[in-house]
């Protein structure tokens, strides 16, 4: 087997235009971008007066809501809330969300405020598997990465290391930090402010991107967060504000930062003008015409990189700086504003207090953060509550914070079950954490193909390999976009694998030891077909999900035993004759498998 | 197409294989309808910039082009001038290969299309609207080709695989269909992760049941998730006997080495084997150029990349199912490449341009009118241009693919497919009888979302 997703003319999908390094790991998906749903759009505009509103059109029903699955029982609660705040159980973790109280609000009350203190909770194992010497980049400064990993166009496989460890990090957290929600929150965020972490200049420095820039702000404050992605290395070179000078502006950054970043695109009045868009009570418009990304774009003009830049040959440390000789240095009106000329950099920052400050950007990151960790359709009751908390604490230092307490502790946190399906990350996760794996990824020093590397091979077929996705908008977050062949089938091919998988493929450990794992839980005398499988049921869903499910693994599993006579886990061999000494190791691993690629495992 | 050994040895149905359908999937045929013609919809994402790949030569405009594009402009001599299509336009000198499609008379270029009447610069909301058909609009909960497969009744309700997206996420234009299969990769769509005692049936063994059919018993409910269980099984299935490793291109077609070009041979692999593909729909990236676009003289041309990639595998794809009869796959198979919008005229500072409106389309097809253009261009003078920025669209896209639709796939049921589109008459890009357009609600079909059951 080897790595075939190499190619020699692949690009970034935005402005993957600075080098010649084709990645190596095949190109984000490239289609499924509008990640659109009911309740996102305010109705649509009639930009240019032409595009009269389809009343019809309108009134027709949207995507239609999940009906109620009576198939699938409900699951406990606190499976309910870890597969929410988190990425699924691992063993024990029920159990420990149990002793937290008495009743079902009290236990979730006491570990919703116990995620939202991440600091407070020890995280040893994620520690040490973070030291592990394969990683070598994650603790660089912003300078060693820039001066180690892009100048002098280092070999591709030292610039795009930083961004190997990444992935590899990301998942790390993910399968065993014991900060479950904060590495929620860190996906949502990278999604919120995506950068292609493949891309040229980009992958060398993510690294930073991902350490200072995102992940000291995911419980602070947004306006902060923002003005820190502003600045970054790695969102510079990626929507190209590196480059947006008075003379020659690139207004890439400051479209997006309005349509994707803060007020988003049911906040877009097209191309009319600025004075034909609604007020609200306070006077401010209501949302934005074209007219406010050209203003934004010189606001921004002279935010870069010290690059190494012809003008300033001495400055290449990769650093921000603002060159106030490349700033648009006269008056500009953005979204019913007016900037004097003259004011430098302040301009880009009252452009994104003007915006952070905005309800439209409330409403907008509510209904995200509503939709990441409660359901594909969080109720307009609930996003207002939401957005009416972000905004009143838009300069709090744990504006953030208020937020996601607010969402997690509201009725429809508590009350929704299976109202989106997990992503493939997700489910690799999940499936990982519930099989109890101490095993984690670390990314070879060359293209070797390994168990990590296959891992991530296969996510990236399914659709999303962490920190893989080009365009801007962030990986899609609905179950429309995650239900269709692609992505099932190969997040089905990746739960097949877990329980059949060694550390070197065939050799070594086992990444979970079905078999010895079994043994150590049931006497001899308890393994048959039923007990085993309710065994495995408990320990994957913490439930035991649809009872004509149960029968099919049962079934399997038995072969031509009766359901209560106990299988034989001690052998592995040819018995054709007699199925239920066929193999019964990889049938039990197999059995395990299909518990994995089943509707309760792919619903959150 | 050729059957892995094990594959065939577990499917125990050699005749089932060669009439290419897999043994678990529901038997079906091509059957010829009104039309047995095939949709490749290739979207070029990002927004390309139509001025680059398709540029004024001649006349008044060719002194406007220059003027705003002082860095970006193909020159008119050399060895990276553009290559003239007729006195008035050129095509992108690393596009050969489309010229030579055109010169053959087999691709036509349509003028300035784009998204009529909603005006955006917006690369989510133009697509969105595009891929949904419904511009101004983004409630609707299918795709514009969701609804045309659902909607053309010469597609059997069993098709084996009557849509495909080469993709691995399901694109907008296919949202809420029950019958499209998403795959990004034809190698990788199978599931060859299990042990192999216990993951296909063994017909050599009494009774033995393999998990991968087993599997399938876990989606029978009757949700949305259900529903997009089965389809994955019956994606699998179709998809599991068909060996991509072994396919040769006819005709001694040569497909660039990237995942557009292998896409498209998947895509023509499969129209080969006869699985009733109808709409395939492939993507290609990369188009969004703000800066170091490329310049025709330079070294390193990224636009240029793209384009010849555009161009080799556009070209490929051709003399792979140009044939002679008895298939004459070019004969029923119409591609249609287009982009969310055109980029500004002016080129920025950075040697790029930004997000702008109108754009070519491309057709390419034996029952193409091709060899020459379409439509009008709007003109580059400053009062000719969209808000003095960009070229200004003169043709609705839905136009364009009606008329594919009703001349070549003999559906004319717009008001379903295009739900406040009216006015529809031909350009006369493609041959084909005309219909009269079906311009009714098809409220069976719009409301119907391809999972409920």
């Amino acid at each position: 087997m080897s790595e075939h997703a190499v190619s020699t003319s692949r690009r970034a999908w935005l402005t993957g235009s600075k080098g010649t390094a084709a990645p190596r790991v095949a190109s984000a998906p490239l289609s499924a971008w509008t990640d659109l749903g009911p309740n996102d759009r305010a109705p649509p505009q009639a930009p240019n007066g032409l595009g009269l509103r389809n009343a019809a059109l309108e009134a027709r029903p949207r995507e239609s809501e999940p009906s109620v699955d009576l198939r699938v029982p409900q699951p406990p609660f606190a499976v309910n809330v870890l597969g929410k705040m988190g990425f699924g159980p691992r063993p024990g973790d029920i159990e420990a969300f149990n002793a937290l109280g008495s009743t079902d609000g009290a236990r979730l009350q006491a570990y919703v405020e116990q995620q939202l203190a991440p600091s407070s909770l020890p995280d040893p194992v994620v520690d040490a598997a973070l030291a592990n010497p394969a990683l070598t980049t994650l603790t660089k400064s912003l300078t060693a990465l820039w001066t180690d990993h892009h100048l002098g166009d280092p070999p591709y496989l030292t610039r795009v290391k930083p961004m190997r460890d990444l992935e590899c990090a990301t998942l790390i957290r993910a399968l065993h930090s014991r900060r479950q929600l904060q590495e929620v929150l860190a996906d949502f965020w990278h999604n919120h402010f995506n950068v292609y972490g493949w891309e040229f200049v980009v992958a060398p420095v993510v690294v930073h991107y991902d350490r200072d820039v995102i992940r000291p702000h995911l419980f602070g404050n947004f306006r902060a967060m923002l003005e820190a992605v502003a600045r970054s290395t790695a969102m510079m070179y990626y929507l190209d504000n590196v480059e947006n000078t008075a003379a020659g502006p690139n207004e890439n950054w400051a479209r997006e930062l309005l349509e994707l970043h803060t007020l988003g695109a049911e906040h877009y009045y097209g191309v009319i003008a600025p004075d034909q868009v609604p007020r609200d009570p306070d006077g401010i418009p209501v949302g934005y015409v074209d007219n406010d990304v050209y203003e934004a774009t010189r606001c921004f003009t002279g935010w870069s990189i010290r690059n190494g830049h012809w003008q300033f040959p001495s400055e290449n440390d990769g650093t921000f700086v603002f060159r106030d000789t490349w700033h648009d240095r006269f008056s500009k009106y953005f979204l019913g504003l007016f900037l004097p000329a003259n004011q430098g950099i302040s301009d880009g920052q009252r452009v994104m207090d003007r915006l952070a400050a905005h309800p439209g950007t409330a409403r907008h990151i509510a209904r995200k953060l509503c939709r990441r960790l409660v359901g594909d359709n969080p109720s307009q009751s609930l996003v207002d509550q939401v957005a009416n908390v972000f905004r009143t604490h838009w300069q709090a230092p744990d504006q953030l914070t208020r937020v996601y307490r607010t969402i997690l502790l509201s009725a429809e946190f508590a009350q929704t079950w299976s109202g989106k399906v997990r992503r493939p990350v997700e489910q690799l996760v999940a499936g990982l954490r519930a099989l109890g794996t101490s095993w984690y990824p670390v990314p070879p020093a060359d293209w070797t193909w390994t168990v990590s590397q296959a891992l991530l091979y296969t996510l990236q077929v399914a659709g999303q390999r962490p920190h893989n996705w080009a365009p801007p908008n962030g990986f899609p977050d609905r179950q429309s976009a995650w239900l269709g062949s692609g992505s099932l089938a190969m997040s089905w091919k990746l739960m097949a694998w877990l329980p059949n998988l060694r550390e070197q493929f065939s050799t070594g450990n086992w990444l979970a030891d079905v078999v010895t794992l079994t043994q150590n839980a049931l006497p001899a005398a308890q393994r048959s077909a039923t007990q085993i499988v309710d065994w495995w049921l408990a320990r994957l869903y913490g439930y035991a999900g649809d009872a004509g499910r149960r029968q099919v693994y049962i079934d399997f599993l038995r072969q031509n035993a009766s359901p209560t006579e106990a299988l034989d886990l001690g052998t592995d061999a040819w018995n054709g004759s007699d199925l239920k000494r066929h193999y019964t190791q990889s049938r039990l691993r197999t059995t395990v498998a299909m518990m994995l690629c089943a509707p309760e495992f792919l619903r959150r | 197409m050729s059957i892995t050994r094990r594959d065939f040895l577990h499917a125990g149905c050699s005749a089932a294989l060669i009439a290419g359908t897999a043994p678990a999937a529901r038997v079906a045929f091509a059957q010829a309808g009104s039309s047995n013609d095939i949709l490749v919809y290739v979207f070029l994402r990002g927004g390309i910039d139509g001025l680059s790949l398709i540029n004024p030569i001649g006349g008044a405009d060719r002194g406007h082009y220059e003027q705003y594009r002082a860095r970006l402009a193909q020159p008119l001599s050399g060895p990276h001038a553009s290559l003239p299509l007729n006195g008035l336009f050129g095509m992108h000198p690393r596009a050969a290969r489309l010229r030579e499609l055109f010169q053959a008379q087999r691709l036509a270029i349509v003028h300035a299309v784009g998204l009529v009447p909603t005006v955006t610069r917006s690369h989510f909301d133009a697509m969105t609207y595009l891929e949904l058909g419904t511009p101004g609009s983004q409630g609707i909960g299918s795709g514009w080709l969701t609804r045309a497969l659902d909607s053309t009744s010469s597609i059997p309700p069993t098709a084996v695989m009557p849509a495909l997206a080469a993709a691995s996420i399901t694109p907008t234009t296919l949202l809420g269909s029950a019958r499209a299969i998403t795959m990004a990769n034809g190698s990788d769509f199978r599931i060859n992760t299990l042990h192999w005692s216990w993951d296909d049936d063994e017909a050599g063994i009494s009774g033995h049941v393999g998990a991968l059919t087993r599997m399938q018993a876990l989606w029978q409910g009757t949700t949305t998730w259900d529903a997009a269980g089965r389809q994955a099984h019956n994606a699998l299935n179709v998809v599991r006997p068909i060996d991509f490793g072994s396919y040769q291109p006819g005709n001694g077609a040569v497909y660039p080495d990237s995942d557009f070009g292998r896409q498209l041979r998947m895509i023509a692999q499969l129209i080969k084997a006869n699985l009733g593909l109808r709409f395939a729909t492939i993507d290609t990236g990369g188009w969004d150029t703000h800066e170091n676009q490329g310049e025709p003289t330079a070294s390193y041309n990224l636009f240029g990349n793209l384009v010849q990639n555009l161009a080799e595998g556009l070209h490929a794809f051709y003399t792979d199912l140009d044939g002679a009869a008895p298939n004459d796959f070019m004969n029923r198979i119409t591609i249609v490449v287009h982009s969310e919008f055109g980029r500004r005229v002016r080129e920025n500072a950075t040697r790029g341009t930004d997000h702008g409106y109108g754009n070519p389309m491309l057709l390419l097809g034996n029952n193409v009118r091709g060899g020459q253009f379409h439509g009008t261009f709007p003109g580059l003078a400053p009062s000719q241009l969209f808000e003095g920025e960009d070229v200004s669209v003169t043709c609705d896209y839905r136009r364009i693919l009606s008329e594919v639709l009703i001349r070549r796939l003999g559906n004319n049921r717009l008001g379903q497919i295009f739900p406040g589109y009216g006015n529809y008459s031909p350009l006369g890009v493609v041959n084909g009888p005309d219909l009269p357009p079906d311009y009714g609600s098809g409220s069976e079909l719009m409301f119907r979302n391809g999972f409920e059951a």
